[in-house]
């Protein structure tokens, strides 16, 4: 027991935590013709003790890709290694464990009985009681799992997870129906968690989540890794402002030219009438859109998830990604 | 296997009280009905008396149904993702099987006392002890295979529903198993090759050793490789089934 704890010691210090290459996953298309590509070809290598975001909409391949490294799905090509070995030789050992957003729990089993359900399943029953208390669960012991909340259910799978002592800890979209105050509650519980040198791999939508809690970020979207890198500079990419106004007929040219000198201003579009300028010089522009400009029905709003992807993908710097993919592929 | 595990499943189930009077209490009803729709019931019938043989198919039923409504219940934890669970887990899937085959055990050996005890009751009598211990034992462990059809069965049309859909499958079962009303002819012939009849005749086999009774009065022989040729080959079939449909679980929904 000694020896494979040192010998899992010295491990991690040369195998990543995960190393996924050229992942793909297709599945049957729903009409039986053709297939759909979830997965098209995504490399991602992570250290141990590291704490990565993988940032995308609904339907970007997060949940499949992480379904894959947990051993739940197989691919359909490719190469995963979680600390150098398959998922399921890792599952098996214990070294990674996941709160699985779509994760079932048994209605009518007690929150009490679940845990030690798995844990024994685990070969981890001297774990219960903490495990209950960690994730806190004491007070909820006794009631039916279809008797809480969402939010307390989701503390409920977090403490599945924590049984086996995992070295990965994967999380699919764990705060996903939860209140603005149990998510709170729920990334405080897990930065208490990170301090053991775990590596942390979670799948969210919230930009938010990421800023708050991932040093990196990897986005996702079509089934391809959009960018990867520290999630400061995404932060700084999605600090732009958009602002658009109305201009007088005819002068949406001029006026976009205008709006392109502004110090700050990165882009200008005109739709029509319509002129937009984005950037961090949204103010500058937004005065003189309703001052020099002549503008009306002035809005000024942060990009969306949809508009950050296309600022990084459409800065030249990630290369290999092109914003034609398609999801569906006919074959 | 894991006896926590087991313990813990086994408890739940218990807990489920209308499925316990359905799977317990129907089959008793049915053989007060049946049992009393032949004469006194009292005719010697091999080596045991008629409403000893009409015990025996109930007990049968019986058995069937728990361990396919138990077995049902356990595609509709898959379906409700638990089996994604448990794959984050060292269970592999045939344990998930074995598990449930061995809770849904349990659960029949009530369903199969309960009818046995009837039969005490209301004058169901054979030649000899061991026919009724051999009768009841063979009733209760036999039925492991339809634990594996109502698995195979649940998983395969997923949804809610599919605990109803494989216990009204086995009312038709049950029919070509020649537990209901005797069967003769072109259909004796086409249930021998179906699921129930094989674990019927072989609980009828301490008392009759394969003789089969049709409603003219014909008396037919069936083989005792036959019978267990049909058992175990329904059994490999339904088991490949569920292990099939125990890693389909793992995906989502």
């Amino acid at each position: 027991m000694v020896e494979s704890r040192v010998s899992g010691h010295i491990r991690d210090m040369t195998t990543p935590a995960l190393r996924v290459a050229d992942l793909r996953k297709e599945y049957p298309g729903r009409s039986g013709h053709g297939t759909v590509v979830a997965v098209d070809g995504i490399d991602v290598e992570i250290a141990a003790g590291e704490i990565v975001a993988f940032l995308g909409p609904n339907g970007a391949g997060k949940t499949t890709t992480l379904d894959i490294v947990l051993g739940l799905v197989p691919p359909t090509s490719g190469t995963v290694e979680v600390l150098g070995v398959t998922p399921r030789q890792a599952v098996t050992a214990g070294h990674v464990s996941a709160v699985l957003q779509t994760g079932g729990l048994l209605r009518d089993l007690r929150v009490d009985e679940t845990v030690r359900a798995i844990a024994a399943l685990h070969g981890a029953r001297s774990r219960v009681d903490e495990v209950i208390r960690r994730a806190g669960l004491t007070e909820l012991a006794g009631r039916k799992v279809g008797h809480c909340s969402g939010g307390e259910q989701q503390r409920l799978r977090f403490a599945l997870a924590l049984l086996p002592d995992p070295q990965i800890l994967v999380l699919d979209e764990p705060t996903a129906g939860m209140d603005a105050a149990a998510r709170r509650d729920f990334w405080e519980t897990m930065r208490a968690e990170t301090h053991e040198g775990r590596t942390v791999v979670f799948a969210t939508h919230y930009l938010e989540e990421a800023q708050a809690f991932a040093p990196r970020t990897v986005l996702i979207d079509h089934g391809k890794v959009r960018a990867d890198r520290p999630t400061d500079e995404l932060r700084n990419l999605v600090g732009d402002r958009v602002a658009t106004a109305t201009v007088a007929p005819g002068t949406a040219r001029a006026a976009a030219e205008a709006l392109a000198a502004i110090p700050g201003v990165r882009e200008v579009h005109a739709h029509g009438d319509r002129v937009s300028a984005t950037g961090t010089g949204s103010d500058a522009a937004a005065l003189a859109l309703l001052t020099t400009l002549g503008g009306r029905d002035l809005e000024v709003s942060a990009p969306s998830l949809e508009s950050a992807f296309f600022a990084l993908t459409a800065s030249g710097e990630d290369a290999g990604a092109t914003a034609d993919t398609t999801k569906e592929t006919r074959r | 296997m894991n006896a926590t595990y087991l313990a813990i499943d086994l408890k739940r189930q218990l807990r489920d009280v209308m499925n316990i009077a359905f799977v317990v209490g129907l089959p008793v009803v049915m053989y007060i009905v049946f049992g009393s729709t032949f004469g006194s019931g009292d005719e010697q019938q091999g080596a045991a008396n008629v409403k000893f043989y009409v015990m025996t198919s109930m007990a049968v039923y019986a058995a069937a149904v728990a361990t396919t409504s138990s077995a049902g219940q356990a595609a509709i934890e898959l379906l409700q993702g638990w089996g994604r669970q448990i794959g984050l887990t060292p269970m592999r899937p045939a344990d998930y099987v074995g598990t449930k085959v061995l809770v849904s055990l349990v659960v029949a050996a009530g369903g199969v006392a309960a009818v046995f005890l009837a039969g005490v009751c209301t004058g169901a009598r054979a030649d000899s002890w061991t026919t009724w211990l051999y009768t009841g034992l063979i009733a209760w462990l036999l039925s492991a295979i339809f634990a594996l059809y109502g698995l195979a069965i649940a998983q395969t049309f997923r949804s809610e529903s599919s605990v109803g859909i494989a216990s009204a499958g086995l009312v038709l079962l049950a029919f070509f198993g020649n537990l209901f009303v005797p069967l003769g002819g072109t259909i004796l012939t086409i249930a021998r090759f179906t699921p129930l009849y094989g674990f019927a005749a072989l609980a009828r086999w301490p008392s009759l050793e394969g003789k089969v009774f049709d409603t003219s009065g014909n008396v037919f022989q069936d083989e005792l490789w036959w019978l267990i040729l049909n058992w175990v080959g329904w059994a490999a079939i339904f088991g490949l089934l569920s292990v099939w449909a125990v890693r389909r679980g793992r995906r989502r929904q």
